[in-house]
């Protein structure tokens, strides 16, 4: 059946001058006002290029370090031995006698003559048994623990002694460590504790992100329903429900998550339990949002069929409400999930445990080439998380 | 007996789109109720199991109230009357057996029906009427895997599950072709006469209505116009309800 009798025809639109000089107007002021914008922005933020341009050379040696990240180096075979010395106060005169620790058979012996002096005094280092014509090194190192610090290198004799005088440098009295050690290079590559450390701290991180994931679901599922407008919209205690839950959601999703690791590491101490606190909190409400618009979305046709069964609001969401937001549910936890591996190395940064934890003590101590084999190991995992997350919610959906 | 009683249904934008319909309908009958889109056909289908909540106005079904009923009793009340949709509404993710096992919801267990445990004659019953309408062997399928005159059938197997006394039928055969719609049609007339459902049927297509109703209603913006045998439809009567410039077109 047609209808014939036909629409009103439309008017052409009107051509009056007065209203398009008026709008001319209203955009250039909307421009100047956006000009006058940008150019307060620009003194308040102190803006300066030259600044820019002139303080690029200082950042050479932090990306040449961070280009090197401290992630392999040379297996090698060492050998090192370990006496103490005792630096004792200036102008005190050292006992007689010599140090030694109780040294195995058969390895190198290291001997430290005499035992203890004053900062200045010379030390000898004596020993035999050591590899023939090797190079090696001495360190020191405080009895308190810290990285030991070399205290030069010298030359094993062709009968496998050394003797190695040093001065005692100016340290605080007490005893010290001292030691001698012979690296001999070997073939092939090994991790270097500082990978080793960041791997381990990785795996932390990633398993930081699915417990946050998973806790914050736990919570968003159930609440997921009762934001989401086209199952709550019904009665005004629906409604309320709805807004209320909504307002949660934005209201948890709008709190930085930084901030939220701060208020929970005041609560539980800083960790990985605190950073998980954070994203659970901070994904229930991104999560609850994204979910409740699936659900808002969903073809209302099967929710009236069902209902017109005479069936109970459960079964109404069991059958006609899951089984259509299961592929969107699964797409949006995926994502979430790439998204909170990526916060999670942000929440450690700021106490939350997990990989950015060391990396803030690497970027305090100044150790670039540690940060950068962080950094990079961030960077290769977040880009595979988010790889593979993309691929399989392309197979979901 | 469907006894209506007054009918209005106004929507929130002042849309009046049922104006005080009343009609009584014994039980039995094939109705098919005519109009142009937008005169309120769907609307008082849908106030009848209250899908649609109406304005003012009685619906009562064997002399019980349905518009006073709420809760427990409303959903009792639904579960006497099936109705088929032109999206056919099934669940599209799930097979064709638990597509018609939902048609049991309002009568099942509730835990068991949440963890879509069924009970072994219910999913005997579902069987039963799938081959009914012809698709048995469709059972284990998704239901979006069939064709659009199929997936009709699954919602005709399903509203059986409720053994009605009503069936509601709003534009069933809307978005299928001419062959399908028959064949859809004549399994909806099949369970009018067998079992004794009154049908209440939506229909866009007089031809169609001819053929299968005993009687006949016309709405016209939101009023009922006409309420007469289908032989009655004449050329007049066809202008008086759907305007001065409609043109039958005709499904054979």
């Amino acid at each position: 059946m047609a209808r014939a009798n036909s629409l009103p025809l439309r008017r052409p639109p009107s051509m009056e001058l007065p209203r398009s000089a008026a709008r001319r107007w209203r955009l250039i002021l909307v421009l100047t006002a956006l000009l006058v914008a940008h150019v307060i922005g620009w003194r308040v933020t102190n803006i300066n290029v030259p600044q820019l341009v002139f303080g690029l050379p200082n950042m050479r040696h932090i990306v040449t370090s961070l280009l090197q990240p401290d992630a392999f180096e040379r297996s090698k075979d060492v050998i090192a031995v370990e006496s103490l010395v005792g630096v004792l106060a200036p102008g005190t005169v050292a006992p007689a006698g010599s140090a030694r620790r109780v040294q195995e058979p058969g390895s190198p012996q290291l001997t430290i003559v005499p035992a203890s002096a004053a900062p200045g005094e010379i030390v000898n280092l004596q020993g035999a048994g050591w590899p023939a014509g090797k190079q090696a090194e001495a360190f020191l190192s405080q009895s308190t623990g810290g990285i030991p610090r070399s205290a030069g290198t010298f030359q094993v004799t062709s009968d496998g002694s050394v003797n190695y005088a040093f001065y005692v440098p100016e340290w605080a009295p007490n005893t010290y460590g001292i030691a001698v050690s012979v690296t001999t290079p070997q073939l092939g590559f090994r991790p270097t504790q500082t990978l080793l450390l960041c791997l381990r701290l990785m795996v932390e991180t990633l398993f930081l992100a699915l417990m946050g994931t998973s806790l914050a679901l736990i919570f968003t599922l159930p609440l997921s329903f009762l934001g989401a407008r086209n199952l709550m919209g019904r009665s005004k205690v629906g409604r309320t429900v709805y807004y209320l839950t909504r307002t949660l959601f934005n209201l948890l999703r709008s709190i930085e998550v930084v901030i939220v690791v701060t208020i929970m590491a005041v609560v539980v101490g800083i960790g990985s339990f605190a950073g998980v606190l954070a994203i659970v909190v901070h994904s229930i409400g991104a999560l609850g949002k994204l979910y409740s618009e699936a659900i808002e979305e969903i073809d209302p046709g099967p929710i009236e069929a069902i209902a017109a069964t005479g069936a109970r609001p459960l079964q109404v969401i069991r059958y006609a409400v899951i089984p259509q937001v299961i592929p969107q549910f699964l797409s949006f936890t995926l994502y979430r999930l790439d998204i909170n591996v990526r916060m999670s190395t942000i929440v450690g940064l700021v106490g939350g445990g997990g990989i950015g934890f060391i990396l803030t003590q690497y970027i305090n101590l100044l150790q670039w080439n540690q940060a950068g084999t962080a950094i990079w190991l961030i960077a290769l995992v977040v880009t595979s998380i988010d790889y593979l997350s993309a691929w399989m919610r392309e197979k979901i959906v | 007996m469907l006894e209506v009683r007054g009918l209005t249904k106004v929507f929130p934008n002042g849309t009046e789109a049922v104006k005080d319909l009343s009609v009584t309908i014994p039980d039995g009958q094939f109705v098919v109720v005519i109009g142009l889109s937008g005169s309120g056909k769907s609307t008082f289908l849908r106030c009848i199991n209250r899908l649609v909540e109406p304005t003012s106005g009685q619906v009562l079904l064997d002399g019980e109230d349905v518009t006073a009923a709420s809760g427990d009793r409303l959903r009792q009340i639904r579960t006497q009357i099936g109705m088929i949709f032109q999206q056919f509404n099934l669940i599209k993710r799930e097979s064709v057996l638990t597509n018609v096992l939902t048609g049991a919801l309002g009568t099942s267990t509730y835990g068991s029906s949440l963890l879509s445990r069924w009970p072994k004659d219910e999913v005997e019953r579902a069987m039963f009427n799938l081959d009914r309408v012809g698709i048995g062997e469709k059972a284990q399928q998704r239901a979006d895997t069939l064709s659009g005159g199929q997936q009709q059938r699954v919602a005709i197997a399903r509203t059986l599950m409720q053994r009605p006394r009503l069936l509601l039928a709003d534009e069933p055969v809307a978005s299928l072709d001419p062959a399908t719609s028959h064949s859809v049609m004549r399994y909806v007339e099949q369970i009018n006469k067998e079992d004794g459902i009154t049908v209440i049927c939506n229909l866009h297509f007089l031809s169609l209505a001819r053929r299968y109703a005993t009687r006949v209603l016309a709405l016209r913006a939101g009023e009922l116009v006409a309420d007469l045998a289908p032989e009655a439809i004449d050329p007049q009567k066809f202008r008086e309800i759907y305007g001065e410039d409609a043109v039958e077109v005709e499904v054979r």
